[in-house]
């Protein structure tokens, strides 16, 4: 306990007042607050004595520590417990003690604070001397319980941070071994740990693969293949779901029969988080540090937190990588489908001489497939208006005398496929009977969105120039009922001839674009 | 005088649509050799001397795709024109053999006729 408070901090004047007072008052030539760990006694705070701890034998404090009241021993020489520890036989010969315990208001006592004198006192302390030691030594706790709520604080803000970083990493990552290797290297050095792993674990739980991991300079990677018997009584643990948490492989009875497996591979203490997915242990976010350490509270759930975004993370990758895998088969069936179509189609009017409708038809087709084209790219969710002009385009020919300009606009897939029939028609016109007939001719499309009452309208404007002259046609063929069918379907055509060359307007609301 | 046409390879594992490029590229006057899968392409480059170019679809059943017939065929008969067309879109990172050209399918005739008639003139 006393070592998730205060342990090997830097001295604070806090501290030294009290010793100095608790001194002062009980008239006493040492003083001090004394932490204790499970090996050693470190002093916190201390006037009259110039070591800064000794191994927890040598300690009177610990003595009835347990209890929680205040411990004296008017003589130490005379006393059982003490007359052969060295502080009181050599050459210190230290003889009388009177500690109070530090309690923490989880009630936990961490330590004392202490009167040490040379010389037997028969008579003890006073009341008021005790009364005021108690006081002092309460006093100490809350600075204690202070120092550990500000650091705790100062802890989880960190841990926050890199939480924050690490779930930026993984949404900005397309792929699982970058997301990995990013998010562990953030834990390694935020934990301070020496080594860091997301491993995928087999479907008995038995085996983790670990492709990559994080290691603090000069240590060993793991990465590999390993069986969790291999490592001690740890597999039932992870394939139940809960954080395999070990502060020292060599005390956990978990691993106490042989830590030579953990550290013959550089462990001390770990943290293995399973990840669960339809209540089954798939994966695991593995913690190595290469001395023993106790986990903090802040520290596990952070470490959850990590193991659950990332698995979000993975299982996000895996669906995308599945979904694209489906689009990119399911547009190969259909582009395979057109061929067919296009085949029979062909095959078919084989022997008709009127060339012209045929080679439309299969034009159309293309264009088609080339707005098809487009919107794969995004998983048939949308399409820019200017990637399925220019695929269009790219069918017909004349890429340099059409000339784009205008902002991005998002297309629905119907919306898409629609204005891909309506450009490409609009292309072969001009390429047939208008400014692409002409060396030199040229069309400009522009676009662009104003506010109308309640809607948002783009407005397409086809403009031909330098043509040969313009006559309106006398019959409305599929093409030029194809070009009335607008944007969306529903209109919103005006097509003037102009003398100068033919001209398109075409129009509809944004919303109902993207939507369509 | 009998004139030699241009001889073209078609590889396609769908007859259909085997048929439609035969017919495509012999009424564009060239003679066509046609076939359904890679090995029986190679069979036919390994048996004769004369093939100009092949014309060439990616997915194909057994073996070698199109795009490693394209590639085996750059580098054991580097003389042959390469055309590889397919419904998806050309793998971003295998480079074209030298000279190919990749048309997405469906494909426009007369595009795919201009470019034999260049390749073989």
């Amino acid at each position: 306990m006393a070592r998730l408070v205060v342990l090997d901090t830097p001295e604070e004047q806090a501290f030294e007042d009290i010793v100095f007072i608790a001194s002062q008052t009980c008239g006493a030539p040492i003083a001090m607050i004394t932490l204790l760990d499970t090996d050693r006694q470190w002093f916190k705070a201390r006037v009259g004595l110039d070591v800064t701890e000794t191994p927890i034998d040598q300690s009177v404090c610990r003595i009835d520590i347990d209890d929680g009241d205040m411990l004296e021993i008017v003589d130490l020489s005379q006393d059982d417990r003490t007359k052969a520890n060295p502080l009181v036989t050599g050459e210190r010969a230290l003889r009388y003690y009177a500690g109070a315990p530090l309690k923490l208001r989880s009630g936990d006592v961490v330590g004392r604070l202490c009167v040490i004198d040379t010389e037997p006192r028969p008579e003890g302390l006073s009341e008021t001397q005790k009364t005021l030691l108690s006081a002092l030594a309460r006093q100490a706790g809350d600075h204690l319980e202070l120092r550990r709520i500000a650091r705790a604080s100062d802890r989880l803000a960190e841990l926050q941070t890199a939480l924050v970083q690490i779930g930026e990493g993984i949404r900005a990552s397309a792929d699982v071994s970058t997301m990995t290797a990013e998010a562990s290297a953030i834990v390694g050095r935020v934990l301070d740990v020496d080594r860091t792993a997301f491993g995928l674990v087999d479907a008995d739980v038995r085996h983790v693969m670990i492709e990559q991991d994080w290691t603090a300079p000069g240590v060993a990677s793991i990465a590999g293949r390993h069986r969790f018997e291999d490592y001690g009584a740890i597999r039932d643990h992870l394939a139940s779901g809960d954080p395999l948490v070990i502060e020292d492989v060599e005390t956990d009875t978990r691993t106490a029969d042989n830590p030579a497996a953990m550290r013959d591979v550089g462990i001390e203490a770990l943290v293995n988080m399973p990840v669960r997915q339809n209540g089954r242990t798939v994966a695991v976010l593995i913690v190595n540090a290469a001395k023993r350490r106790i986990w903090l509270p802040e520290e596990l759930s952070f470490l959850r937190s990590v193991a659950d975004r990332l698995e979000a993370g993975v299982s996000r990758v895996r669906s995308d990588q599945q979904q694209e895998l489906l689009n990119g088969e399911i547009s190969h069936r259909l582009k395979n489908m057109l061929s067919m179509v296009q085949a029979i189609a062909s095959q078919t009017l084989r022997d008709i001489t009127e060339r012209g409708p045929v080679e439309s038809f299969e034009q159309r087709l293309v264009a088609l497939s080339a707005a098809h084209d487009v919107l794969v790219q995004k998983s048939w969710t949308d399409a820019d208006l200017r990637t399925v002009a220019e695929a269009v385009i790219e069918t017909v020919g004349f890429s340099d005398s059409v000339h784009l300009t205008g902002p991005s606009v998002t297309l629905g897939p119907r919306a898409a496929l629609s204005f891909s029939l309506v450009m490409h028609e609009l292309m072969t016109n001009a390429c047939k009977y208008g400014a692409l007939c002409r060396e030199g001719g040229r069309v400009d499309v522009n676009w662009s969105i104003a506010d109308d009452d309640k809607d948002q309208i783009l407005t397409v404007r086809w403009r031909e120039q330098g043509g040969p002259p313009v006559v309106a046609p006398t019959r409305r063929g599929f093409g030029s009922k194809l070009v009335r069918l607008g944007l969306v379907g529903t209109g919103g055509v005006d097509l003037r001839y102009e003398p100068t060359g033919f001209e398109a307007d075409l129009r509809a609301s944004v919303q109902h674009l993207a939507e369509a | 005088m009998h004139i030699h046409k241009p001889i073209v390879l078609v590889v396609e594992d769908e007859p259909l649509l085997r048929l439609f490029a035969t017919d495509m590229i012999e009424d564009a006057g060239f003679e066509v050799i046609d076939v359904a899968n890679s090995a029986a392409a190679i069979a036919v480059l390994e048996a004769r001397s004369d093939v100009r170019i092949v014309f060439t679809d990616i997915d194909m059943p057994g073996g070698i795709n199109g795009i490693r017939l394209g590639a085996c065929i750059r580098d054991r008969w580097p003389p042959i024109e390469i055309i590889i067309t397919s419904g998806k879109p050309w793998p971003v990172e295998s480079p074209l053999p030298q000279r190919a050209v990749f048309f997405s399918k469906p494909y426009r005739q007369d595009r795919v006729i201009d470019t034999i008639r260049r390749m073989a003139a």
